[in-house]
């Protein structure tokens, strides 16, 4: 056991190192209670002028103090960890709390403990981690070793993250538009409902959409909730489906797709807003048969369930879906034009612009007309890829070599 | 129903690896019993993905399945490397608690996968993070092992040399888990990270290794807080994969996939 060094007496540990970070924490949780919210988005060129600037403060600052006391404390282990620490605290705080906006005057909005990410302390520990991290880094890199790959490419790629992440975000651009069929539209709205002319316009030729079946469930009849009494709670509707539900045998005699009711039965249809209907047989515990039609309805159609006793209902579940796209046509004031298909997880990028599928009027459902994009612009993407490809490899690296590079 | 044979898996696997354990000192038929018995696990993995025309990577429950099975595999891999008796059972012990669980509290097993998990990023992501989680529960396991034997002053240096191992493997895993969900998610939804409470808790569990592993690499001859950061760390793993759905800020997240009618 080594003797118990005073607190403040060089070379500081993980006393020291706890009493700084807090101290930040403290620091920046006063800016938040004194200062204006934080509105902080940062955008080209200050963005790039404020982070080559700091990276030759960081540059420098190794070059002229790497012999310090103060640079081995700033790239030390025991303020890594104090300052992780402190940044998990927080992240636990953001994990527990909803982090929505509110209208509401109390602690946590006073303290910015609901909007974390754009906090004082939140940025001011981070800042603090970057400076640590990239110490470190620049100690490991110069002079370069070639047994300490890993190590600077797992350090370095978690800085360029961190650093083009939270710089870049200030430049990302997401939008959002709504494209109706057979119409072009050129213009994209933010979260704030404002609207931008864009350098591209849209023409949706069709949206197409397939469906799952919709689903067999049981709901109580006064409240409307799903009765989940055993699993599986639902169960999806198959032509000559015969099965068991909870304490009921379901038979599907007739199950259409697209059916529309004329008299006392559903009949096949294809017409604008035609439902999914099914003619269900039912037998109960007690032996007793019931017979019906059962349909989840659409927009434009009624739904109709199925009561099987006083408290039970049988009832058919809106269809999820399966696939939805939208066959597009891009123009470009260049005077490009690009047929394309947007499909969720199949982007499309025009003009610096990345496009997604995102969404369609859900009250419609198949028979929607208007299609929600998302686009988005974000010059800042490569480079933060750059640095998730450095941690990859980094964490490669790791599995290969296990814990070989622990000395003790 | 597909999930009415799970009850056979459950008795063969349990029934393979009793006998393992009487078996103990017969070192093939212990391999062969305990291979058996993972291999049912992984039939019924085979069953449920053909039956359910997807990976079964979607539910709770499914990924149990997953983790009950890579459970022995990782518990056979550190067994052949370092030879421990009690690290082998006590990961079947694990999977089969699983695997009870599983059958108390099945899930709703359904066919429908939501358009945004229909993606080539889809199974890495699920598959890379199940091993990560049974590497890091497997160090956890001898994290408490290890504060055992540190309070009867038995502790066995190997021992967290062991621990170390696994964790540098499970945090490798754990570390590709969020790298490739953050890409997924730029490719998908336009942004690497939303602050998803899943996210947010994942992150929580990745910062906690870090400090392990940091403060292994400064201060090795510190084993006891080494230890406790470890068991705390597992237990914030804990809170990021059950724990999650049931904090106030769950409401708004993209993991829970709860399904209404």
């Amino acid at each position: 056991m080594s003797i118990k060094k005073p607190i403040w007496q060089q070379p500081w540990g993980y006393a020291e190192s706890f009493i700084i970070s807090f101290g930040v924490l403290c620091i920046g949780f006063g800016l938040e209670l004194v200062l204006p919210v934080n509105q902080s988005t940062l955008i080209f060129p200050f963005n790039l002028i404020l982070g080559a600037s700091f990276i030759i403060l960081l540059v420098l600052a190794h070059v002229l103090f790497r012999k310090t006391k103060i640079h081995a404390f700033l790239s030390g282990i025991p303020l890594t960890i104090s300052l992780v620490s402190v940044l998990s605290f927080m992240v636990i705080i953001m994990g527990v709390l909803p982090q929505i906006p509110s209208h509401q005057n109390g602690f946590v909005q006073q303290l910015g403990l609901n909007r974390m990410t754009s906090s004082y302390p939140f940025l001011l520990i981070n800042l603090f981690l970057l400076i640590v991290l990239g110490l470190v880094s620049l100690r490991k890199t110069f002079p370069f070793k070639l047994k300490n790959w890993g190590f600077v490419c797992s350090h370095w790629g978690l800085w360029l993250v961190i650093f083009t992440g939270g710089l870049g975000s200030g430049d990302l651009r997401r939008l959002r538009m709504d494209i109706y069929e057979n119409k072009t539209e050129w213009r994209a709205y933010d979260d704030n409902g404002r609207y931008f002319e864009m350098p591209l316009a849209i023409k949706l030729k069709d949206f197409l959409i397939d469906e799952f079946n919709p689903k067999l469930a049981i709901v109580e009849n006064e409240t409307g909730e799903l009765c989940e009494a055993q699993k599986p709670s639902m169960i999806m509707i198959e032509k000559d489906l015969n099965c068991r539900l909870q304490d009921w045998q379901v038979q599907v005699e007739e199950f259409y797709m697209t059916s529309g009711r004329a008299g006392d039965r559903y009949y096949p249809l294809s017409d604008f807003g035609a439902a999914p209907a099914a003619k269900v047989r039912v037998v109960s515990p007690q032996n007793d048969t019931l017979q019906g039609w059962i349909s989840c309805g659409s927009f434009n159609r009624p739904h109709e369930s199925l009561k099987l006793n006083e408290a039970f209902s049988l009832v058919m579940t809106v269809p999820e879906p399966k696939r939805f796209s939208s066959e597009v046509t891009f123009f470009t004031p260049e005077g490009k034009k690009q047929d394309a298909t947007l499909e969720v997880n199949k982007s499309v990028t025009v003009n610096g612009w990345k496009v997604y599928q995102l969404s369609y009027d859900e009250k419609k459902g198949p028979y929607s007309d208007k299609s929600i994009l998302e686009v988005v612009r974000d010059p800042w993407q490569p480079y933060v890829y750059l640095g998730i490809f450095m941690m990859m490899i980094g964490a490669i690296y790791m599995f290969w070599k296990g814990r070989e590079s622990i000395n003790d | 129903m597909i999930w009415s044979n799970f009850i056979f898996v459950l008795l063969s696997s349990s029934l393979l690896w009793f006998l393992a354990l009487i078996f103990y000192k017969k070192e093939l038929l212990k391999r062969l019993f305990i291979v058996l018995g993972t291999v049912c696990i992984g039939a019924f993995i085979a069953f449920l993905w053909v039956k359910l025309e997807r990976p079964p990577l979607r539910t709770l429950g499914e990924t149990r399945l997953w983790y009950a099975f890579f459970l022995p595999a990782i518990g056979m891999i550190t067994y052949f490397r370092w030879r421990y008796n009690w690290m082998l059972f006590y990961s079947l012990g694990l999977s089969l608690v699983f695997l009870v669980i599983n059958y108390i509290h099945p899930e709703n097993f359904s066919k429908t996968l939501m358009p945004a998990l229909q993606s080539p990023w889809f199974v890495p992501h699920v598959v890379v993070y199940i091993f990560a989680y049974a590497f890091l529960a497997a160090s956890s396991l001898v994290a408490v092992r290890g504060l055992y034997q540190h309070y009867s002053q038995t502790l066995d240096r190997k021992i967290v040399r062991m621990a170390d191992n696994l964790v540098y493997l499970g945090f490798a895993f754990l570390s590709l888990g969020l790298l490739f969900g953050a890409l997924w998610a730029k490719e998908a939804w336009g942004h690497y990270w939303t602050w998803d409470p899943k996210e947010t808790w994942a992150l929580i569990t990745w910062l906690g290794y870090l400090i392990y592993i940091h403060r292994r690499y400064h201060m090795p001859a510190k084993l006891q807080s080494s230890l406790w950061i470890l068991a705390l760390a597992f237990v914030i793993l804990l809170i990021c994969w059950f724990g999650v759905n049931y904090l106030p800020s769950a409401q708004f997240s993209v993991h829970t996939y709860s399904q209404t009618p």
